[in-house]
C-alpha cells in the first residue's frame, strides 16, 4: 500500500529525515517510536502532504501512485488520513457541515453519490456514540473550546466516518488521560481490517498498549535505526531510547 | 453630473410631482436643494469621504425622472423567504407595488407607502419626514429629501407587538438602467411596541447600471424594540447608498444586522442615537468585495444619555481586487456615566490586490464608562487550509468555508433562516477563487 524508499527530507537547509525505508501492506498495523526531535511528525506531515518540507530525495508509493506529486486533498480522496497532534480550531465552521463536505468531497473523488443529510446524521451518530463524542459538539464549531481529549476524540470521530485506506496518527496519545486513551483506541480499533493500514506515531509505548502493533520501527536523527515486532516497544518502555541510540552510534 | 445638474434635477422632479393634494414636504424639499448648494459634491477632503471616491457616481449621468408603476412586472419571487410575514412592501424600481405586496397591518399599526400618504396628506406621516435625518447631511440625502416619492410607513401603536416580520422587499429591474431611484422609509413604534423589520434589495440582472439612494428613519419609544435585518444584493454595477437613523428613547432596545455583498459602489451609513437611558443598540453587519466593488461601512453612535449600551461587530472579506471601508466613531458625552460601548472590525484579506481602509474610533468625554474597540485585518489561517485540505476539501472550496466560517458569527445574526442561507450561498457564489 505504501512505500517509502530512501526519503530525504528536510525544513529549508536543515535535513530531518535522512534515508527512510518503510513498507507498509493492508491490514498491517506499523507504529513509529522514537524520541523527541527525531523526525516522527515530519514524515506524518510529509505523507500528509503539509507545506514547507523540501523533499530533497527518494520517493513515497501509495496505492500505485507517487503521494509527492498529488495535492493535499488528492491523498486524503484516495484515502490517506492524518490523525493530528494539533486538531486545529476552525471559528464558524460547523462540526457536522464540516464533516459532511468533507466525506462528500472523498465520495465525490471516488465517483460514489453524495450522501443525504438524513442518511448523514444517523452515520454520524452512530459514530460519535462509538467514540464516546458528546452529540453537542457536532453541533459547535469545529474543535473551538474542545477539551484536548474531545479533540482527539473528533479526529478519531472523523477517520471513523472517512473509512481511510491508510490512517497515520500523528501522536495522537499525547495529552490524553487514560480513559480518554482507550477510547481512542477502541476507536481505532474499530477501524482495523484487512484493506486497510494503521501507521501509529507515537513518543510513548502506551498507547501501543490498547492499539496493538505488527511492527514497530524506531526512528532517531532521521533514519529507522531498529525495526521489529510489538515486544520491542516494550523494550523500550523498559530501557529507554539510550541502548538503541548508543548501538545505532556504535 | 456637476452640484448644478443635481440642483436641476431635483427642481424639475419637483415640479413633476403630483400635487393634487398639496405637497406637505415642499418646504422640507426647498430646505433640501438650499443644502445641496452649501454642501457641494462630497471630495476626499472631508473626512466622511477620505477614501470613497463619488467620481464614479456623479461622472454618471442617471435620470431621476418621475417614478410610474410598471404593473406589468410580475415575478418578485426572487429568492422569496419560506418564513411567514406579517407584511410585505414590494418596491419595484423605486415604486411601492401594491399587486404584489401582502399584508396590511392589524389593528394599532399603520403599514402603507410614503406615496399614498402623501397622495392623502397624511399629516401624522409627513410631519415626521426629516425629524432624524434632517434635510440632508451631504449632497445625496439632500437629493434624496429633494425628490423622494416613495417608501414604506411602519407605525406601531403603543404596546403593539408583530409576531412576523414585516419584509420591504427592493426589485431593481433594467427599467432602472441609466436611473437614479430615491426611497424613504419611517418606522415609527410607539411605547413597548416590537417588530422585525426585514429590508433586502434585489437585481434581476447584473447589467442593470443603476443607482438606489434610500433614507430610512427609525425612532423607538420607551421599551420599544425592533429587530432590523438589512440585506444588500444589488447587480454588479449598481450603485447604493443608504442612510439609517436611529433614535432609541428609554429602555428602548434596536438589534441590526446588515450584509453588502452587492453593487459596484455600496455605502451604508448608520446614524444612532440615545435619547433616554437604558437604551441597548446591537448593531452588526458583514460585507464582502471583489474585482470592481467598493463597500462602505460609515457608522456613529452618539451616547448623549447615561446608562445605555451600544455593541457594534463588523466583519469583512475583501478578494480580487476588492475595496472596503469602514469608519465607526462611538461617542460618549461628558453626561453619559456608566455607558458602555463596543465597536470592533475584521477583515479578512484573500488577494495582495485588495484594500481595507478601517478607523475604529472612540471619543469618550465620561469618566464612568465601559468602552473597547478593535480593529483587525488579516489573512487566511494556513494551518487551517491545511486541515481542510487534509479532510479531502480541494483548496479554493477550503478557502470558501473558511470565509464563511469567518463571518459565520454576524450571518447567525440574522433571525430568518432563508436569509442566513441565501447569505451563505450568495458569498458561495460571489467568491470565485
Amino acid at each position: 500500500m505504501l512505500t517509502i524508499e530512501n526519503l530525504h527530507a528536510g525544513i529549508e537547509e536543515k535535513a530531518i529525515l535522512k534515508g527512510i525505508d518503510l513498507r507498509i501492506n493492508a491490514g498491517e498495523v506499523h507504529a513509529i517510536m522514537g524520541p523527541n526531535g527525531s523526525g516522527k511528525s515530519t514524515l506524518a506531515h510529509i505523507l500528509a502532504g503539509r507545506d514547507g518540507y523540501q523533499v530533497s530525495d527518494g520517493a513515497v508509493n501509495y496505492l500505485g501512485d507517487n503521494l509527492l506529486e498529488l495535492e493535499v486533498e488528492q491523498r486524503a480522496q484516495r484515502g490517506l488520513f492524518l490523525a493530528m497532534q494539533y486538531p486545529v480550531e476552525l471559528p464558524g465552521v460547523n462540526n457536522m457541515s464540516f464533516l459532511r463536505e468533507s466525506l462528500n468531497a472523498i465520495r465525490k473523488a471516488r465517483g460514489d453519490e453524495e450522501i443525504d443529510a438524513v442518511s448523514f446524521m444517523k452515520l454520524v451518530r452512530a459514530k460519535a456514540k462509538q467514540v464516546k463524542l458528546d452529540d453537542k459538539l457536532l453541533k459547535r464549531p469545529v474543535n473551538v473550546g474542545f477539551s484536548g481529549g474531545e479533540k482527539k476524540r473528533n479526529e478519531i470521530l472523523q477517520m471513523a466516518v472517512l473509512e481511510p485506506r491508510l490512517a497515520i496518527l500523528d501522536e495522537t496519545d499525547s495529552g490524553l488521560d487514560i480513559d480518554a486513551l482507550r477510547t481512542v483506541a477502541d476507536g481505532v480499533n474499530m477501524l482495523r481490517s484487512e484493506e486497510r493500514a494503521l501507521l501509529v506515531v507515537t513518543h510513548y509505548q502506551r498507547l501501543l498498549e490498547y492499539i496493538q502493533p505488527d511492527f514497530v520501527h524506531v526512528l532517531a536523527a532521521g533514519r529507522i535505526i531498529r525495526s521489529g515486532g510489538k515486544e520491542l516497544a516494550l523494550e523500550l518502555e523498559e530501557k529507554g531510547y539510550g541502548w538503541l541510540l548508543n548501538e545505532a552510534a556504535a | 453630473m456637476n452640484l448644478e445638474s443635481y440642483r436641476q434635477i431635483a427642481q424639475r422632479a419637483i415640479q413633476s410631482l403630483p400635487s393634487e393634494h398639496g405637497d406637505w414636504l415642499i418646504e422640507k424639499r426647498l430646505a433640501a436643494i438650499r443644502q445641496m448648494s452649501d454642501l457641494g459634491i462630497p471630495d476626499a477632503r472631508q473626512e466622511a469621504w477620505r477614501y470613497t471616491s463619488v467620481e464614479g457616481l456623479t461622472a454618471k449621468t442617471f435620470q431621476f425622472d418621475n417614478l410610474v408603476l410598471d404593473a406589468t412586472f410580475d415575478s418578485p419571487e426572487l429568492s422569496p423567504l419560506n418564513e411567514p410575514v406579517a407584511a410585505r412592501l414590494v418596491f419595484i424600481d423605486g415604486i411601492y407595488n401594491p399587486a404584489l405586496s401582502v399584508g396590511d397591518g392589524q389593528h394599532g399599526c399603520k403599514i402603507t407607502s410614503l406615496r399614498s400618504a402623501m397622495a392623502e396628506g397624511d399629516q401624522s406621516v409627513l410631519l415626521s419626514v426629516a425629524k432624524l435625518s434632517g434635510v440632508g447631511d451631504h449632497l445625496f440625502t439632500a437629493l434624496n429629501m429633494a425628490t423622494v416619492q416613495d417608501g414604506a410607513v411602519i407605525k406601531l401603536s403603543p404596546g403593539v407587538i408583530i409576531e412576523h416580520p414585516v419584509e420591504l422587499l427592493h426589485i431593481t429591474t433594467n427599467r432602472s438602467d441609466s436611473h437614479g431611484r430615491q426611497l424613504r422609509h419611517l418606522v415609527e413604534l410607539d411605547k413597548g411596541a416590537s417588530v422585525s423589520l426585514i429590508e433586502r434589495y434585489l437585481s434581476i440582472s447584473d447589467d442593470t447600471d443603476y443607482f438606489n439612494n434610500v433614507v430610512c428613519e427609525i425612532s423607538l419609544a420607551e421599551g420599544a424594540e425592533l429587530r432590523h435585518q438589512r440585506l444588500q444584493q444589488e447587480g454588479e454595477l449598481a450603485y447604493h447608498l443608504s442612510n439609517v437613523h436611529v433614535e432609541l428613547g428609554q429602555g428602548a432596545r434596536y438589534q441590526a444586522v446588515n450584509a453588502a455583498l452587492g453593487g459596484a459602489w455600496s455605502r451604508t451609513e448608520l446614524h444612532n442615537g440615545f435619547s433616554g437611558k437604558d437604551a441597548e443598540l446591537d448593531v452588526a453587519g458583514l460585507y464582502a468585495a471583489g474585482d470592481g466593488q467598493l463597500t462602505d461601512f460609515h457608522l456613529d453612535v452618539d451616547h448623549a444619555v447615561p446608562h445605555c449600551t451600544s455593541r457594534e461587530n463588523f466583519k469583512g472579506i475583501l478578494y480580487g481586487a476588492g475595496r472596503a471601508v469602514f469608519d465607526g466613531l462611538i461617542q460618549v458625552q461628558v453626561d453619559a456615566q456608566q455607558s458602555e460601548a463596543h465597536l470592533h472590525n475584521a477583515n479578512l484579506m484573500l488577494s495582495t490586490q485588495a484594500e481595507v481602509d478601517t478607523k475604529p474610533q472612540l471619543v469618550i468625554l465620561a469618566d464612568d464608562v465601559k468602552c473597547s474597540h478593535g480593529t483587525s485585518v488579516g489573512q487566511l489561517d494556513q494551518e487551517a487550509l491545511f486541515y481542510l485540505r487534509s479532510r479531502g476539501i480541494d483548496a479554493a472550496q477550503a478557502r470558501r468555508i473558511l470565509c464563511l466560517g469567518f463571518v459565520g458569527e454576524i450571518i447567525d445574526k440574522f433571525e430568518t433562516p432563508s436569509l442566513r442561507e441565501q447569505i451563505n450561498s450568495d458569498l458561495l457564489q460571489r467568491m470565485r477563487f
